[in-house]
């Protein structure tokens, strides 16, 4: 990093290849597959922008999983800004072991919220449903369940923010 | 686009990048507080019996109290700017100091000013001009942090924005103690605490909006 800081470019790439492959391990275990790239590319462009604040005295990791972890949280607001109706055909695909640490990941977070918004967001972001097969389901309204998905969501970025950066 | 042709892209002409520092941007807040002290001195507003005052507790408290504020509140404020920082630990820490300041001005309440009532020791007219005083010279040094904000990463820029808004604030609330002609701790504690108050809420308003990672 100190070398790429001086313009040493081939030692940046090289970098950004590391960089690239750890991230995509950390999102796969965080967002849904067709989410992956969108947050891996997004993270290494806030590097690049960024690369002039990364201090040499202190290790990289921590840095770069603040920033990752800074991008996590933005695609999760962004998925919970998109129409709930829609989901990605890619979302029941994907590596197995990911999907497993995914699922657990997601789990442990759900487990903080309240059980309607769990079980909306369960429903709807997860297993597909769309708003109004969730509401039948779950005996709410169809705004009731938006609702629940809205505050979910927006609880679980607040949960998320407020863990440490590394596991 | 895939993961290594972005690579490639941001790799080419990569040009060097000057590291930030944590003295470079102390200093550059501090020249711009100095210059806006002095500035301000010259339009001849300082207070007319400031060497007869000097020695005096009161005046010792509330600049003392300020200008350790205003630099531990700056400190913070920048050091909040880095990716891995903490913005709540600074923040904590510049309201405990905050607090300490409040609670220091009982000790210095000077003779004949408990005497009076409430109403009369807040003077709200004059207050709302302090504060407002307070909120104008706080400008050139939120606009100072903010700039510095934007060039750096925080990764939770409203917290960030907070601690600049206090810092600038304290500030602001330094340079204006040098003018400020009443004698009372009831009032600086009301009026400096709602000028300093309103600075860090429009930082936090404003500082984070256009701002990305």
């Amino acid at each position: 990093m100190i070398a790429a800081q001086n313009g040493h470019g081939g030692a940046y790439r090289r970098l950004l290849d590391e960089m690239s492959e750890w991230l995509t391990r950390y999102f796969r275990r965080r967002l849904p597959p067709g989410e992956v790239d969108d947050a891996v590319q997004e993270t290494l462009l806030a590097v690049h922008r960024r690369r002039h604040t990364y201090d040499p005295q202190y290790p990289l990791g921590p840095w770069l999983a603040a920033i990752a972890k800074n991008k996590w949280v933005d695609q999760l607001r962004s998925l919970a800004r998109r129409p709930v109706d829609e989901l990605s055909s890619e979302i029941a695909v994907g590596d197995h072991e990911a999907s497993v640490v995914s699922s657990s990941v997601l789990a442990s977070l759900l487990d903080e919220l309240r059980p309607a918004q769990a079980q909306a967001i369960l429903l709807v972001k997860v297993q597909g449903y769309s708003v109004e097969d969730a509401s039948i389901q779950i005996g709410l309204s169809a705004s009731a369940v938006k609702m629940n998905i809205h505050r979910g969501i927006r609880r679980l970025t607040a949960i998320i923010e407020k863990t440490a950066d590394v596991e | 686009m895939s993961n290594e042709v972005l690579i490639a892209d941001l790799s080419s002409d990569l040009a060097p990048v000057r590291r930030r520092s944590m003295l470079r941007e102390g200093g550059l807040v501090l020249a711009l507080g100095v210059v806006e002290l002095a500035l301000f001195l010259a339009m001849g507003v300082m207070r007319p019996d400031m060497r007869h005052m000097a020695g005096s507790p009161f005046l010792l408290w509330r600049v003392g109290s300020l200008g350790l504020l205003a630099v531990v509140a700056c400190v913070l404020a920048i050091r909040s700017y880095a990716p891995t920082a903490r913005p709540r630990r600074g923040l904590t820490l510049a309201c405990a100091l905050a607090i300490a300041a409040i609670v220091g001005g009982a000790f210095v309440i000077p003779e004949g000013v408990s005497e009076r009532t409430l109403l009369d020791r807040i003077n709200p007219a004059s207050g709302v001009v302090c504060a407002a005083s307070i909120f104008v010279l706080s400008l050139p040094i939120m606009a100072m942090l903010g700039a510095l904000m934007r060039r750096a990463g925080p990764t939770q820029p409203r917290l960030s924005a907070l601690s600049s808004g206090i810092a600038a604030g304290a500030c602001g609330a330094f340079v204006f103690a040098f003018c400020c002609p009443f004698n009372d701790p009831l009032y600086v504690v009301v009026w400096y605490t709602a000028g300093c108050a309103a600075v860090a809420g429009a930082a936090r308003w404003c500082l984070p909006r256009r701002f990305h990672l």
